[in-house]
């Protein structure tokens, strides 16, 4: 159940199956969806935003590649490193050089723990990416916070 | 070995010493009053320690305590993503059906999505504003309108510089240098702003009487300012360099018509000649260098003839050559046919 609480492990593809139009068979209305989920892709600057910001997604935007590869780099990182904490979606913002990481985290850990972690991914990232990283987290109790339905 | 010391009692080591060896769990209930633990390699434990969830005291929000008269610039002194505990304004965000709530700050992934200009409230600009000032110097007085810019540095130079969310601050495209410059501007004569005209080519535009030069060719822009410089420079200098071969120049090289030099002057000065008696045989220069302000209407002739030449047939021209026509030979106006 837990696997299912975290949002990360259903890939964004999956999201449409999970959308309102696919439940008329589902009746027991169980299963919790984040904001995220419960607006597949195509709602997509009409219901909700990009998850990444950067000029790179622009047109004629330059390091394309290296920024998507990147920003999948952190993701992954963050939800190793903040492992099972993690309730919404990584966003990464860029300004200049300056990444900013913005997530909801569960306070399932002791603040002492959050803060080592916190130091760890800015300066780990920090120097893998040769950018100053900046964590911008949000905490909430558990995971039913982010809950926005239940189909 | 170091259970067997800590409780050696008279009498009593073997039996215990036994009862270790045969379950370690006997040794277990001794646990509260002795220091060291013991290995539990059998798992026989009945006891399971459950892992009790602490409840970690969270304080009130930042926005509870504020004072509503705070300097919110230093609440929010940069750029950050937005955070429910710091913001103290009731926001909401997200699509619900009709007759829902939507969600609201806590716990909201959308606001953190979305830039912020919190860091960027008035005062805080005004503030900010002021303290560049003395960094800032004074408009030349001189230069208070478009025209009197215009007229003391003419050449314009465009350059972009960009700005991206990346970590380099390269971008290719801030090589391009555009030079304008108008051509009125430019000192030439006749023969050098035709001559200009033809080396510039599509570079020369009519409308605005500006002259456009883009280099992109080079990998800096320092290289593409000076080279196109070294364009505007040395097809200035061409320009006014007269070759022999231009000389030759036929009538019909001419790039417009030039009604002194063409046969329409020489039917009007014969004509002239031939109406008042005195037909003679004029050279080419003197066809050329004929006054025709001795002639009625002469002048208007002329201007009416260069124009549809120049300007095209258009029935404003036609009509003009018209009007002008009857005026020279006295014919009476042309009568609108209903």
């Amino acid at each position: 159940m837990l696997l299912y609480w975290l949002p990360n492990f259903i890939p964004q593809q999956h999201y449409a199956e999970l959308s309102p139009e696919n439940t008329e068979s589902q009746k027991k209305r169980d299963k919790p969806l984040t904001y995220e989920m419960a607006n597949p892709p195509h709602y997509i600057a009409h219901r909700k935003t990009w998850n990444s910001w950067n000029t790179s997604n622009l047109k004629d935007g330059i390091r394309r590649s290296e920024t998507a590869l990147e920003d999948e780099f952190i993701r992954r990182f963050m939800n190793g490193t903040w492992h099972g904490l993690v309730c919404s979606e990584i966003i990464i913002k860029r300004q200049f050089n300056h990444i900013r990481v913005a997530a909801i985290i569960r306070r399932a850990v002791s603040p002492t723990k959050m803060y080592f972690l916190l130091g760890y991914s800015e300066e780990l990232m920090a120097n893998w990416l040769q950018c100053p990283v900046t964590l911008e987290l949000q905490t909430v109790d558990s995971f039913k916070d982010v809950v926005f339905k239940y189909i | 070995m170091s259970l067997f010391i800590k409780h050696y009692r008279p009498g009593s080591i073997f039996k215990k010493q036994i009862l270790w060896r045969l379950n370690s769990s006997v040794a277990e209930n001794h646990e509260s009053e002795e220091e060291f633990r013991v290995l539990d390699i059998l798992k026989k434990r009945d006891k399971q320690q459950k892992r009790v969830a602490r409840r970690i005291d969270v304080p009130a929000d930042r926005a509870e305590k504020m004072s509503t008269d705070q300097n919110w610039g230093n609440v929010w002194p940069g750029p950050r993503s937005f955070h429910p505990s710091t913001v103290p304004l009731p926001i909401r965000q997200g699509y619900v059906p009709k007759g829902q709530v939507p969600p609201g700050k806590k716990a909201n992934a959308e606001l953190m999505k979305i830039p912020n200009f919190l860091h960027l409230t008035p005062p805080v600009v005004k503030t900010q504003c002021e303290a560049i000032k003395k960094f800032c110097t004074e408009w030349p007085k001189l230069l208070n309108s478009d025209e009197a810019i215009e007229k003391h540095y003419p050449v314009e130079v465009i350059t972009s510089d960009y700005c991206h969310a990346s970590p380099t601050i390269r971008n290719p495209l801030a090589r391009v240098v555009t030079l304008r410059v108008k051509l009125s501007t430019l000192n030439l004569d006749k023969h050098a702003k035709d001559k200009f005209l033809r080396l510039v080519g599509d570079h020369y535009d009519e409308k605005t009487d500006l002259i456009t030069l883009t280099a992109d060719r080079c990998p800096m822009r320092r290289q593409n300012l000076d080279y196109v410089n070294y364009l505007l420079t040395a097809t200035y200098h061409e320009a006014w360099t007269v070759e022999d071969w231009e000389k030759e120049k036929m009538e019909a090289d001419m790039e417009y018509y030039d009604w002194n030099n063409n046969q329409s002057k020489k039917n009007l000065v014969n004509w002239y000649h031939h109406c008042s008696n005195k037909d003679k045989a004029l050279s080419e220069d003197e066809y050329k260098s004929f006054d025709i302000s001795v002639i009625d209407h002469g002048e208007e002739y002329k201007l009416a003839v260069s124009s549809l030449f120049n300007d095209g047939e258009s029935e404003k021209t036609i009509n003009n050559y018209d009007t002008a026509v009857r005026k020279l030979l006295g014919l009476p106006e042309r009568k609108a046919i209903e």
